[in-house]
């Protein structure tokens, strides 16, 4: 789905705004502390039904009200659709989608395909790797909607395990007794593996040419790291058997899929450790686009959400930047100058004024340019 | 808030599974309403009930007396036995018209988690069952979960032990994984029943 436009009610800063967007790029330019950041906010938080900036999710009421309200407004192949999300601290979502409630508006299988860019997400490729796995795993269920309840079966199986194992422990339960999970475990773990090891098959290539178009300079890759080595149910079941004695006496289970990782290098050494700010920075993007460019050969379409990625940025780099934003799907860029991103005036794009909770629409979908262009033609 | 009796019931009829504090209090008030013999019938049904419904001696299905319906019935195959997590598993397999043999109902499934054990399951009078001879094929039918899954396989391989000579297999993979049995249709589970596999 195309966004077309964001409606939000006492979110953050904003009592009430309006914002059509343009049909490829929306730039929010304004002074710190305008509220371009939230206007973003509120864009994920209508597209997905949370935020993706805060888990304490009263935040995003506006103080002294009750209720934030966020709708937006969109098309696809089926025509126009209408995601309303309403928030009121202390009570469940209250969601619907073209006027049906639903339960979980993360399900509703008319949102568009969100991806975030937050300067506190450079954490995916410097932190620890259990947000990379729950990344790609993310990436493998938009890639193969049916592939995505093997993690959730891994994890739950993975619990099971966990449990007989401090069972044995406490002498509740017989050793014997791992030999049913072991082979689930292997099943699930197998499956897992080869959903991830296909998904970063694909983001191999893009990625290395995305991090080039974006001027990391240098060898570039990006590598799958299995904790296992088995390549059959088989002989995960077996390394799982191997390492009985050793779970049982460390307490948990210590070989399987929940320790892969992601691993970004550059110039031969893991950018987790070695990279520069500004290469974190620009590898996480290449990331971003390199999965925009897997989707797309899926026939999905992405929503990017950039906040604040051009401050960082040489002149060349915002070009280079700006020229892969338009190259396809639908992005919205927040900056502090509208000159820090290049893209910022042309056909599909709006360009939006934030000011102290405010928006006005310069050039673009409202005063009709970008509508006009093609009625022309 | 309401006289005694009143809240005892509401109390009473909210813990009942899918029965909320407001769904316990339209039915309380219904019943205040309701003339006495229907109130009595709906007491009167609940307590014959609990007095004559117990589980099978043979496969732990409800059963109204020693044996259940299908364990009296003598027209059933005595090869073919069919491993369910609960009774209430009983009734889908029942209409898909396509099982005669007769069943074993566990009680649950393993789950390390809840701290359900084999012990805790009738896993061992399954055992004996099918060591005592007789039984050919052990259908096993427990959910397509992470648990139901885990007993299936366990199942699977004390059965390879204790009596080797039987078949052990599972219904084919039809149904909805993560899925429970008890809300499959009759097509989908016939045709898992149909396309069943050896463990
Ligand atoms: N619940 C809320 N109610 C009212 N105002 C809020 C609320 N939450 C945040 N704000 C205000 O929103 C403003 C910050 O907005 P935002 O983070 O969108 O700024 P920004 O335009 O992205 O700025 P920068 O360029 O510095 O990133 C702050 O002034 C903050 O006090
Ligand atoms: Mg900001
Ligand atoms: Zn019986």
């Amino acid at each position: 789905m195309r966004v077309t436009r964001l409606t939000a009610r006492d979110f953050r800063n904003h009592s009430r705004v309006e914002l059509e967007l343009g049909p490829r790029l929306t730039v929010l330019h304004g002074p710190n502390g305008a509220g371009k950041t939230n206007l973003l906010e509120a864009l994920y938080f209508g597209c997905v039904g949370r935020s993706c900036r805060t888990s304490n999710e009263r935040e995003v009421v506006r103080s002294g009200e009750g209720v934030a309200r966020v709708t937006v407004e969109g098309e696809d192949e089926d025509g126009r659709h209408l995601i309303e999300v309403g928030f009121s601290p202390g009570e469940p979502k209250n969601a619907r989608v073209d006027g049906a409630r639903i339960e979980r508006p993360a399900d509703a299988s008319v949102r568009p395909l969100v991806s975030v860019f937050l300067p506190d997400r450079l954490e995916l490729v410097k932190g620890p790797p259990s947000p990379r796995r729950a990344h790609v795993d993310r990436l493998v269920g938009a890639l193969w909607p049916a592939r995505a309840q093997a993690r959730a079966a891994y994890s739950s199986t993975l619990g099971q395990r966990n449990a007989l194992i401090a069972r044995i422990r406490a002498g509740r339960s017989a050793p014997s007794l791992l030999e049913p999970w072991d082979s689930e475990l292997a099943r699930h773990g197998a499956e897992l593996m080869r959903h991830r090891r296909d998904a970063c098959a694909l983001l191999v290539g893009p990625f290395c040419a995305r991090a080039g178009d974006l001027g990391l300079h240098g060898e570039v890759e990006l590598r799958y790291r299995p904790r296992s080595r088995a390549e059959t149910v088989e002989e995960l079941t077996d390394e799982l058997r191997e390492r009985r004695a050793s779970d049982l006496e460390r307490g948990f289970t210590t070989h399987g899929p929940h320790r892969d990782d992601l691993e970004l290098r550059h110039e031969g050494r893991p950018l987790r450790a070695y990279g520069s700010q500004g290469q974190q920075r620009v590898a996480l993007l290449a990331l971003l686009f390199a999965e925009r460019d897997a989707l797309a050969d899926h026939g999905r379409t992405l929503l990017m959400l950039l906040d604040d990625v051009m401050s960082e940025l040489d002149r060349e780099r915002r070009e280079r930047l700006s020229g892969l934003v338009l190259a396809g799907g639908q992005a919205l860029i927040t900056a502090t100058e509208a000159e820090h991103v290049p893209a910022g005036r042309g056909p599909g794009v709006t360009l939006a004024r934030v000011e102290d909770g405010k928006v006005w629409v310069e050039a673009g979908a409202s005063d009709g340019s970008w509508r006009a262009a093609p009625r022309a033609a | 808030m309401y006289a005694a009796p009143v809240s005892r019931l509401i109390a009473e009829l909210s813990r009942l599974p899918g029965i909320g504090q407001r769904s316990a209090q339209r039915l309380a008030f219904h019943l205040l309403r309701a003339s006495s013999e229907e109130a009595a019938a709906l007491a009167e049904a609940i307590q014959e009930m609990k007095r004559t419904v117990g589980l099978c001696e043979r496969c732990f299905n409800l059963a109204v007396g020693p044996l259940c319906r299908i364990c009296e019935d003598p027209r059933r195959d005595d090869d073919t036995l069919c491993v369910v997590e609960e009774p209430s598993d009983v009734i889908p397999m029942e209409r898909t018209n396509e099982f005669r043999g007769r069943y074993h109902v566990l009680g649950g499934a393993l789950s390390p988690i809840d701290g359900v054990d084999p012990e805790d399951l009738r896993l061992e009078e399954l055992f004996r069952r099918v060591e005592g001879g007789g039984v050919r094929e052990v259908v096993v039918a427990t959910n397509p979960t992470t648990t139901g899954e885990a007993t299936a396989l366990y199942i699977a391989d004390s059965l390879r032990e204790r009596a080797p000579s039987a078949t052990v297999t599972r219904l084919a993979s039809g149904l909805p994984v993560g899925a429970d049995l008890e809300y499959a249709d009759e097509v989908t589970l016939g045709k898992a029943l149909r396309g069943r596999s050896s463990l």
